[in-house]
């Protein structure tokens, strides 16, 4: 482990209330600070691919083992719901020689306010080659698939450049490293749609049909791509595969919040000084970020923070004081950990245009399979603007609220409430400002009825 | 035997049934749009929601926990579920709009978003008056709207082919017409396009929706987004009468209703009948039925002075006897007809041995490839099976053409067919030979050179019975009244809810378009009695009843076949 490129990182605790320890002097290891990591020669250089070595030759590292090693590190899914990794690879039936299997890495990143996947995509691809092909070693899978949302272009072909160049380096394809150990990568190239984020409507699109999500279950480790068992994870969960192996589960679980530990890369944006990828613990103060982002632009005030891409609910300015990026903190004040895609909003935001903004894009992306999404997105959307332009009444506001609980838990997958949480949280939270904007709901009595009174 | 509480009501089941079918199966009615027992299940329209519960058991024993009554402890699902997609488990509890104002409450919502895009045309909607989203909307849906919005407008009367037409505004997204594409007719001829509230379906680039089943995702549709380019704006729905029948394009006999008002036959839906077309109805059956109302004879008719001249039917009754009886019995030239009922072409057998002859044979109509291996056949007529299976073969035309080359045949009885069209003879062939012709249409060759010309009731105006190509034999009843009095056809029509709930006063009732013609178990009863040789049969519930004796139509009477009919047993085939 000399040879590596990560390094030691020394938690002291100094700062009370965060969880991520000495995290002023975090040394990066999603992202490192390496000139030219994507390329393949300078990848290795720096360690790369020792780690898919080290479980291949290893006869120590049973598949089995290496799931547990990823359950041991506490590693939570950083696509969003934060559901524990190794439990999921847990959940694939045993091997069947004669049953198709396969691993799907998510790379449709298309939740407003996150962009981090495609920072991994285009500085560290080989991170996620290694992290799918030690996941496809834990699971005996002889496919991956890395579905790219479709806008990612440029990074599809940078990636297909690489993927190349570690089939030519015998890394993936038939016996790797002369292991005996075979297994594919495919990159495919989504058609951009919000919705081919959800796992089983990725799945769809990924056998090339309409991407409606399925109905769970069956599950897709029981029935995934193509009807085979099939684990899905996302690319930034994948890339963590190899400094797990590298590092040990402990030491990863060792990382950030207790509850919720490991690196993870913040995509903060927003009315900040410095918007951008930011790798740190999890368990930041979320004022610390504020502070590593450079601070509000302008010097201007916070007002409203969304902390993990735009369908979590937003959190007023004076909610965060004192909590940290992890899920049981951000539980405390009514939020999630969501992507990690973090959107600071300034005093000068109107939280109605915001909101108007953000129904807009629920619209734009329901896949109209479900009634309750496909016709209320759109209603949402109509009675934001509406209120945004000064033509809502107050009962309006009411509706809103009555929509949602109509709306949430009722559709096949998960878009529906993704739309309603943020608007059920952005009124509730900010109601003085809807209000408003609102016609009023009683009319000052006319100029007659005063002279009277006079 | 395992069982599941619905509604506070016990019942046993066995298997892994699906609830929303386990309810509709023991009538307990539970409001859906996208569901269909033949196709696939998305659970999109969230119609059929229910409340559903399992009972907690000990994770380390797997004893059920038991609360202080000794009842077991039930565990309800944080959300509520599709009833359609779930499948019932021992001890599951359900409660539906019954009994859990959740589910009430959720109803009504799918309900509201539905309509708020759904363009509230029904006064001019094909499918008002059975539509389902109408019939919800008024049982369980919310009073009045609370949106104030422009609705979504989409694309309205695009012919998606040449038969259906959609309009995109009406449309609920059920995808039952796609999913019937894609998993019944297997033409992929549909998908949906654009995305969330502009979805619709459409056919993809290039592609026309031709298929020759494409007629069922009308049907299908629980709205009027699709409606056929043939029905559209012709009827209401409560104007027709529908009758269950079969249809007699092919030799399937799928079952169907036929939709009549004012004795004109309007359109053809097909009717469920698990063992013969399951839910279907092949386009070509559907579009049948103007041959029930155009080109039909006026009465009978005989030739006098080489001209077809209008008589009662006793005169036309006797110029057929007095032919049957001017020659001998075996120079008359019998002709069975597949598209005759198993009763008349029985009738005719029985005719043909009284005058001391035999029925030649009956005129095959067979397209070869015309056949599919699902609901078309390469048999064009409804009844060839039955034919055989009374001892009628197809005629052998060189045969036939002998004997008449030979002069031994001095005259020909027809029976619901045209020999002269079918090519068997020439017009010229038949100018100096008598010929007795029970016929549908005025387009019948042989018609020219009948010397009585007996109209013949058509599917749509008899009772009778056919035999599919699988031997499965069927029963029609009356859609459409005739001119005349028949007391079997009367007590057998179908009504229209005008007919079941106006009163006489109302002037519904229309005698408009009825057709002067006879069934063949009436007109050759008659013919055979003027000619020495009376029949006793009452009618034809009576006939087959005497044919059902027979081991090639063992059990067919019209008891047992009812609505859905009977299969019957294969015999050798008599070559």
């Amino acid at each position: 482990m000399t040879e590596s490129f990560y390094f030691t990182m020394e938690a002291t605790n100094g700062t009370p209330q965060t969880k991520a320890g000495d995290w002023s002097n975090y040394q990066r290891v999603l992202l490192p600070p390496i000139r030219d990591l994507h390329k393949l020669e300078v990848y290795e250089e720096n360690g790369g691919y020792k780690a898919l070595r080290e479980v291949l030759a290893n006869s120590d590292w049973e598949p089995s083992k290496v799931t547990d090693e990823v359950k041991a590190s506490g590693l939570k899914g950083r696509g969003g719901a934060g559901f524990p990794t190794g439990l999921k690879w847990s959940f694939m039936p045993p091997v069947d020689p004669d049953i198709p299997r396969f691993l799907c890495c998510n790379g449709d990143e298309s939740e407003p306010g996150t962009f981090k996947d495609r920072q991994l995509m285009e500085y560290n691809p080989h991170l996620i080659f290694e992290g799918c092909l030690i996941a496809n070693y834990a699971m005996s899978i002889k496919t991956c698939y890395i579905y790219v949302r479709g806008e990612f272009a440029d990074w599809i072909t940078h990636m297909e450049r690489e993927l190349a160049k570690a089939y030519d380096k015998g890394y993936v394809g038939e016996n790797i490293m002369g292991t005996g150990f075979s297994t594919d990568i495919v990159i495919h190239k989504g058609a951009g749609a919000y919705i081919c984020g959800e796992e089983t409507s990725l799945m769809e699109s990924l056998e090339g049909k309409r991407a409606y999500p399925r109905i769970k279950p069956p599950f897709p480790a029981q029935r995934g791509i193509w009807g085979y068992p099939t684990t899905i994870n996302n690319v930034e969960t994948l890339a963590c595969a190899p400094i797990i192996i590298n590092r040990g589960g402990k030491w990863y679980a060792g990382i950030g919040a207790e509850t919720h530990p490991g690196p993870v890369l913040y995509g903060i944006s927003g009315h900040v000084n410095k918007p951008g990828v930011y790798e740190y613990p999890t368990g930041m103060l979320i004022t610390d970020l504020l502070e590593v982002a450079g601070g509000m632009r302008g010097g201007k005030k916070l007002k409203a923070l969304v902390p993990g891409g735009c369908s979590v609910p937003v959190l007023r300015a004076e909610m965060i004081d004192g909590v940290t990026m992890d899920a049981d903190s951000l539980r405390t004040v009514g939020s999630m950990m969501g992507t990690g895609g973090m959107l600071f909003l300034d005093e000068d935001t109107d939280m109605v245009s915001f909101l108007r903004r953000v129904t807009h894009f629920y619209h734009h992306e329901s896949c109209g399979q479900c009634t309750p999404c496909r016709e209320g997105t759109g209603w949402l959307e109509n009675l934001v603007t509406r209120i945004d332009e000064g033509e809502g009444n107050l009962r309006d506001l009411d509706l809103l609220l009555d929509l949602c609980d109509q709306m949430e838990g009722r559709t096949v997958c998960a878009l529906a409430d993704a739309a309603a949480w943020p608007v059920r949280n952005t009124i509730n939270r900010f109601r003085d400002e809807f209000e408003a904007k609102c016609k009023p709901a009683v009319f000052a009595t006319g100029g007659e009825v005063e002279a009277v009174v006079d | 035997m395992p069982q599941v509480t619905i509604d506070g009501q016990v019942y046993e089941f066995e298997g892994r049934p699906k609830l929303l079918q386990f309810c509709l199966d023991h009538g307990i009615e539970l409001p859906h749009f996208c569901y269909h027992p033949a196709m696939s299940i998305p659970a999109n329209c969230r119609q059929c929601l229910v409340d559903v519960g399992n009972p907690v058991r000990d994770r380390a024993t797997g004893e059920l926990q038991l609360d202080d009554d000794g009842q077991p402890v039930i565990r309800f699902f944080p959300k509520l579920q599709t009833s359609c997609s779930q499948d019932i488990t021992d001890g599951m509890v359900v409660k539906t709009k019954r009994t859990s104002e959740k589910v009430q409450r959720a109803q009504r919502d799918t309900l509201e978003f539905l309509l708020i895009n759904h363009p509230l045309d029904c006064p001019i909607c094909d499918q008002a008056g059975h539509c389902p989203l109408q019939i919800q909307a008024y049982k369980y849906g919310p009073e009045g709207s609370r949106f104030e919005f422009r609705k979504v407008h989409k694309p309205k009367k695009v012919k998606l082919g040449p038969r259906v037409v959609l309009d995109g505004e009406r449309c609920i997204n059920c995808t039952r017409c796609v999913r019937f594409t894609d998993e019944i007719s297997k033409s992929h001829q549909l998908t949906i396009i654009q995305r969330g509230v502009s979805n619709y379906p459409m056919t993809p680039p290039g592609v026309t929706f031709d298929e020759p089943y494409s007629m069922n995702v009308i049907d299908l549709c629980p709205v009027g987004a699709l409606t056929s380019a043939d029905f559209r704006f012709q009827a209401r729905i409560w104007e027709m009468s529908s009758t269950p029948s079969i249809s007699t394009v092919n030799a399937k006999g799928s079952n169907c209703y036929y939709w009549v008002r004012d004795n004109l036959v309007l359109r053809v839906t097909p009717r469920p009948n698990l063992d013969v077309n399951e839910y279907w109805l092949a386009d070509e059956d559907r579009l049948d039925y103007k041959r029930f109302n155009e080109d039909r004879p006026v009465g009978p008719q005989i030739r006098a002075a080489g001209v077809l001249i209008h008589v009662e039917w006793e005169q036309a009754y006797q110029r057929a006897a007095e032919i049957l009886k001017s020659v001998d019995g075996g120079e008359i030239l019998f002709l069975g007809s597949a598209y005759a009922t198993v009763e008349d072409n029985y009738l005719l057998t029985k005719l043909a041995g009284a005058l001391g002859g035999a029925v030649a044979g009956y005129l095959p109509h067979v397209e070869p490839g015309h056949g599919d291996g699902w609901l078309r056949t390469d048999d064009r007529t409804p009844n060839a099976q039955g034919c055989q299976r009374l001892g009628i073969n197809p005629i052998d035309e060189a045969v036939v053409r002998a004997r008449f080359e030979a002069g031994e045949i001095k005259a020909v009885y027809v029976l619901e067919d045209d020999p002269i069209g079918a090519g068997l003879f020439s017009q010229d062939d038949l100018e100096d030979i008598p010929v007795v012709l029970h016929y549908y249409n005025t387009t019948n060759a042989t018609l020219a050179v009948a010397d009585a010309a007996l109209p013949a009731a058509m599917v749509v105006e008899t009772v009778g019975t056919f035999v599919s190509e699988d031997g499965h034999a069927q029963r029609v009843v009356p859609a459409k009244a005739i001119r005349g009095v028949n007391r079997t056809l009367r007590m057998q029509m179908g009504m229209s809810r005008t007919d079941r709930h106006a009163t006489p006063f109302d002037r519904w009732y229309n005698e408009s378009h009825k057709i002067d013609c006879k069934p063949s178990w009436e007109a050759l009863p008659a013919v055979a009695a003027l000619a020495g040789h009376a029949m006793t049969y009452k009618g034809p519930r009576q006939i087959m009843q005497e044919v059902s004796k027979m081991p090639a139509f063992e059990g067919a009477t019209y008891e047992a076949m009812g609505l859905h009919g009977v299969r019957l047993q294969d015999v050798a085939e008599e070559v």
